[in-house]
């Protein structure tokens, strides 16, 4: 092989350079809605199951590589969404200012609660952040100044780089902001901050002792988690062009861990997956099912079945299940016996 | 000869229990030193109190990390430091590094990204380097990948470097955990039983590595080991305590005579 070629090949080879065709491929969807060969209102499904990727693989870094657990995703996402609307509309200041502001302020108040309950024990930090996000919720709600309250905060589709966006061109939007973030979190995850957070889930004590601060790594992880809400709360507003208190519920907390458990821990690729199938997969195909279609609360239904029938099975989750299906049809020794994620493997 | 360690007056309690009791001792340069003593005497404790997992009543841990090392943390005028009330995350970077008596490593990662762990005090690129891949940030990792696969290889565990560490039998991953403190560029290494679970060959192969990690980092050891034939064979030194309280010290030949060792252990076991 010419040194071009293999050159060519590493290239292509590269975590990062996958992610990009991930994203191309996922561009191309705002234009089969546009032709009619899919619905519009199934490309606004994969749009919101992307937004919810970007929350998942946040908590991912903080369940699965760090084995901390946040029950206030809802509550920083809302926070994202409001700051966005309330940045862009009522002070006019503009699309990236109003995401700067969903980026910053989330991760501040996160920190905040992580100094405060990280300091005792890990456990507190569910404690802390679901009640930060109930009261969150409860601002949401009363706040009229910033919120509209329960009547619901308006947007707008905003102006990116002096072009109005629409649907599709906002769905492209997201797709970047959600590549950005796989590219993001592999860095993380592949570098000397993933290997610390790894150590401090497997041992606190042995991550100690090789000179690993606990408390500063708790912190970063919570951060960098608060702030992938925070990003994906004003992607949300904008896409949707509103905002009710009631969606930041803790539901929807729950719903992305779920997507976490079913995806499968420590999997980039698999924290999407996750997304779809916990986001997606009841409101296109569930809801369309004739007699139980109807059934009130199936979705929540739905992953609550999954989730424990994932924990039971499958605790790798769907990254498990691709391995286990690569090791069938190449038919070498389960794949899914090693814990490597195909992309740590890519990596190599 | 100079002290590496200086363990003054230790004193412990844990509720009612006096785990350890004015225990005093002393590590030289470039020594390998047993601590032994029946179970529940209280090695372990005195390990934790030396890296700070545990705060002493009263005593003092001297340590002597070295003329640069000492410079580089401020300390000028004094060659040691009391390393009582010292951050448990700090006490690696006075090159006093340990391993556990119940092994310690991440199953999930490979062998060399475990041993990379022990150079996590190495990584001088700030978090946002790290996040942006930016140069000064690969070359470091690069760096010490290069550093990682030589303490694998010293171990004789290079071959194994990409594979994950969870499934590798128990004496690869002892020596995993042994390869990941020769990254510290220790001047200590604390070794809690690492003859536990291996077998015979292996535990021959064991006094092998000891003697040539002092041999060739120039660091000293300080070994719990139940395996009395290991003890009597590679240590210098060896201090006996039972109970948490001091018994003797000297030369292997010296505690095997020794009959407060020999009724410490009565009935306990009948090996030494
Ligand atoms: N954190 C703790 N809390 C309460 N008691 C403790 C604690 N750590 C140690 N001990 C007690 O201190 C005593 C000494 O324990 P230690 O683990 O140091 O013994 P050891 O000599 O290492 O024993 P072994 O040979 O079995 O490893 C024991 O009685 C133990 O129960
Ligand atoms: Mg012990």
């Amino acid at each position: 092989m010419s040194n071009a070629s293999a050159m060519a090949v590493r290239v292509a080879r590269h975590p990062h350079v996958r992610f990009l065709v991930f994203g191309a491929v996922l561009m191309t969807l705002p234009a089969l809605a546009s032709s009619g060969i899919m619905m519009t209102s199934t490309l606004s499904t994969l749009g919101f199951t992307l937004i919810y990727a970007i929350v998942a693989m946040g908590l991912n870094l903080l369940l699965g590589y760090s084995g901390l657990i946040s029950l206030g995703t809802a509550g920083f996402m809302g926070l994202g969404a409001y700051l966005a609307a309330y940045v862009q509309d009522d002070l006019g200041l503009g699309f990236w200012v109003a995401v700067l502001a969903a980026l910053i302020v989330p991760t501040f108040i996160g920190l905040l609660v992580g100094v405060v309950s990280l300091r005792v024990r890990s456990i507190y930090l569910a404690i802390a952040t679901l009640t930060i996000s109930e009261i969150l919720l409860k601002t949401f709600e009363q706040a009229e100044w910033f919120t509209r309250g329960t009547a619901g905060k308006q947007s707008s589709y905003p102006v990116v780089l002096g072009i109005q966006t629409d649907r599709s061109s906002m769905f492209f939007i997201i797709v970047v902001a959600l590549v950005l973030v796989m590219m993001l979190t592999h860095n993380i995850v592949h570098g000397q901050l993933g290997r610390a957070l790894h150590a401090m889930r497997s041992s606190e004590v042995a991550a100690q002792a090789m000179g690993v601060n606990v408390l500063t790594y708790k912190l970063f992880a919570f951060a960098v988690a608060t702030m992938y809400a925070g990003l994906a709360g004003a992607l949300y507003l904008f896409f949707l062009k509103s905002s009710y208190p009631s969606t930041w519920n803790l539901f929807l907390s729950l719903n992305v861990v779920a997507m976490v458990v079913v995806g499968g821990l420590r999997s980039i690729y698999g924290t999407v997956a996750g997304a779809f199938v916990i986001f997606a997969v009841p409101e296109l195909i569930l809801k369309e099912l004739p007699v139980i279609g109807d059934t009130p609360g199936l979705p929540y239904i739905f992953s609550g079945v999954l989730i424990v029938v994932v924990i039971m099975f499958f605790p790798q989750g769907l990254r498990g299940l691709t391995d286990l299906l690569r090791g069938l049809v190449t038919r070498r020794p389960s794949a899914a016996a090693s814990e490597q994620a195909p992309e740590e493997v890519a990596a190599r | 000869m100079t002290d590496v360690l200086q363990v003054e007056h230790l004193s412990i309690s844990f509720g009612g229990l006096k785990a350890l009791d004015d225990l005093s001792f002393t590590v030289g340069d470039s020594e390998i030193f047993g601590l032994i003593g029946p179970n529940g005497a209280g090695k372990t404790t005195v390990f934790n109190c030396i890296t700070q997992f545990y705060r002493p009543d009263a005593g003092a841990v001297w340590f002597a990390p070295g003329a640069d090392r000492l410079a580089r943390a401020g300390h000028h005028g004094t060659d040691k430091v009391d390393l009582v009330g010292v951050p448990v995350h700090r006490v690696i970077k006075h090159g006093l590094v340990r391993t556990f008596q119940n092994v310690e490593i991440i199953p999930e990662l490979s062998l060399i990204d475990n041993v990379l762990i022990g150079g996590h005090i190495d990584f001088k690129a700030s978090m946002l380097a790290q996040m942006f891949r930016l140069p000064s940030s690969r070359r470091e990792e690069a760096a010490l990948r290069e550093k990682a696969r030589g303490a694998l290889a010293f171990l004789s565990i290079d071959h194994l470097a990409d594979e994950p560490a969870g499934g590798q039998p128990y004496g690869v991953r002892k020596r995993l955990e042994m390869a990941r403190t020769l990254m510290a560029e220790p001047r200590l290494i604390i070794l809690d039983e690492p003859a536990a679970g291996l077998n015979e060959s292996e535990t021959e192969g064991l006094a092998e590595t000891i003697r040539r990690v002092r041999d060739e980092y120039g660091c000293s050891i300080l070994l719990v080991e139940h395996d009395m034939g290991l003890v009597m064979n590679v240590c210098d030194r060896i201090c006996a305590i039972s109970f948490g309280k001091f018994l003797a010290e000297g030369t292997p030949t010296q505690i095997q005579r020794d009959p407060k060792v020999h009724e410490a252990y009565l009935g306990e076991r009948d090996d030494v």
